[in-house]
């Protein structure tokens, strides 16, 4: 029984919308009747949460925003940043960091993470008005390029984050990568919007330029087609569910469609 | 911890975690805190499940105010699928409110073909002491493919007798689950749900007048509803991701931002 309830909660941490994991786990503690060893026991939920959603959190003294991932996780809830050599202690429940010490980089690549976290910067100036990125080595002496857009409006019932996660493979040239929007509006209903897109692997040269070129295209390219997938639903599916007014343009003669008063059989109601 | 407290964290969770997961979620809730369950199956709307009566051969709609244990009470004919055993009877409606009901099940077997051009159908009203009350179902998915819908609509209405008129106490829910995909895309899920309420009093001179004006406020609440799933589905959630993430680059966009607002100056001088 007590490992179902960690397997249900933890279920509503995965689900947890962006910027409401808080909320969610309000709901849980209340649910639960603050049952903390419940909690607890969902730490590596957490956890996987966090790592998987790229949250971002600020770090102590320098203030500075830093990612969550699977890539700069040092174990034992430790995390680094490369950019100020540090590494933080994070508590995943609570979402925040602690503990600073300096923390040296150590990878194979430093040149090319170098350059990648420049061109990275410029990319996302370009077009996430608010993210957090960052470059960070990876298993198979690959590395990790990641990006994450927060937009909350928790007053007007919506929150939005997109995630990219690209993996370069410095030996092969190889890029691959996903690019997930997530979009919760919750004002007297909830409507969620959930989207994944897996890159086909590519080849692409070891430079920054190049390989920030081709994450610039298929962003782009995915940006178009989410849009068209929306024109797509809108005027498709939408309207085959359900017309705004009958082929008549007029709205139901109600007097007329029942058969009640009279007790007469009309021929439209039946099959 | 009061069970009020409890319940409303429950709805507050569903209204969070993703509306394609909620008979999954609402399935660990209640094992979590299993006094809610009955509360919760009642107040909690679900994607509608189609079974076919086995008497007359048309489909009906699964809810909870049909439902009696594991049975279903057929709009059609009038009958629990599968009967119910022993000695206890289903609950079922007044030959007054059963003969509303049928009425009520034929016109908007009429407003559905005009609106959704297929789908099912199924009303179901029940006896209150000072009126009557009921709900009227509406489902419709598209054919399997690409790109795939599913509407379900659920009205539940109040109907409180006054001199010469009703009181209408109606709240209506649609849940309207989207999905397309592609290559270039990939997978887009765009579902969920959206809840209103409308209170009015109508003109009521004999029974039919009930028929028409409850068929009349399920209109007027669709095409509301239908407009504001339009609004919030194509227009909110597709502008967030334009805020999330802007296509043409930032510098360019606040560039011709600033020409515009130079030439807007330039003018008023």
């Amino acid at each position: 029984m007590a490992s179902n309830n960690v397997s249900a909660i933890s279920a509503f941490i995965e689900g947890a919308p962006p910027g409401e994991l808080a909320d969610v786990v309000n709901d849980i503690k209340t649910l639960t009747e603050d049952d903390s060893t419940l909690l607890e026991k969902a730490r590596p939920a957490f956890q996987k949460y966090n790592e998987e959603q790229l949250t971002t959190v600020k770090l102590p003294g320098s203030g500075k925003n830093v990612l969550i991932s699977p890539y700069n996780s040092l174990g034992d809830g430790r995390y680094y940043d490369v950019e100020s050599r540090s590494s933080f202690a994070f508590d995943p429940i609570t979402q925040k960091a602690s503990d600073v010490q300096s923390h040296p980089l150590e990878s194979e690549h430093t040149d090319l993470m170098t350059s990648l976290s420049k061109t990275l910067a410029t990319h996302a100036h370009e077009h996430y008005p608010s993210s957090t990125h960052a470059v960070f080595p990876a298993p198979t002496s690959s590395l990790a390029v990641l990006l994450v857009s927060n937009k909350y409006s928790p007053s007007n019932f919506w929150n939005g984050r997109l995630r990219t996660s690209y993996l370069y493979h410095p030996a092969t040239a190889a890029l691959t990568g996903t690019l997930r929007c997530d979009v919760h509006y919750y004002e007297d209903g909830n409507v969620r919007l959930l989207t994944t897109k897996t890159l086909p692997p590519s080849t692409v040269a070891a430079s920054a330029g190049e390989i920030m070129k081709t994450i610039a295209k298929v962003e782009k390219g995915w940006q178009e087609e989410l849009n068209r997938g929306f024109s797509r639903l809108s005027e498709g599916e939408f309207k085959s569910l359900r017309r705004q007014l009958p082929v008549t343009r007029q709205k139901v003669e109600w007097e007329k469609v029942t058969s009640y008063r009279a007790g007469k059989e009309i021929g439209g109601g039946r099959r | 911890m009061s069970a009020d407290g409890q319940f409303d964290s429950a709805l507050d969770l569903l209204r969070r975690l993703p509306p394609s997961n909620t008979s999954a979620n609402l399935t660990r809730i209640c094992a979590l805190a299993p006094d809610l369950t009955e509360e919760l199956l009642s107040s909690v709307d679900q994607p509608l499940e189609v079974r076919r009566c086995k008497k007359t051969g048309r489909d009906y709609l699964l809810c909870d105010y049909n439902r009696d244990g594991d049975s279903w009470r057929s709009p059609w004919s009038n009958e629990f699928e599968p009967a119910i055993e022993g000695e206890e009877e289903g609950a079922k409606p007044s030959e007054r409110v059963r003969k509303l009901e049928v009425g009520m099940g034929e016109a908007v077997d009429v407003y559905r073909e005009l609106y959704y051009e297929g789908g099912v159908s199924s009303v179901y009203f029940w006896d209150l002491d000072d009126g009557f009350a009921g709900v009227v179902l509406l489902k419709k998915t598209t054919p399997t493919g690409k790109s795939e819908g599913g509407w379900d609509s659920i009205h539940v209405f109040e109907s409180i007798d006054r001199a010469r008129t009703s009181h209408y106490k109606l709240t209506s829910t649609v849940i309207l689950r989207l999905s397309t995909g592609s290559d270039a895309l990939g997978d887009m899920d765009l579902s969920g749900n959206m809840t209103r309420q409308i209170e009015q009093d109508m003109p009521v001179t004999d029974d039919s007048s009930h028929i028409v004006n409850v068929g009349k406020l399920v209109e007027d609440m669709e095409l509301k509803m239908r407009n504001l799933l339009q609004e919030v589905y194509f227009g909110k959630a597709k502008d967030v991701v334009g805020d999330l993430r802007s296509i043409p680059p930032l510098t360019e966009a606040n560039r011709e931002k600033a020409t515009h607002q130079e030439m807007i100056n330039s003018m008023k001088r």
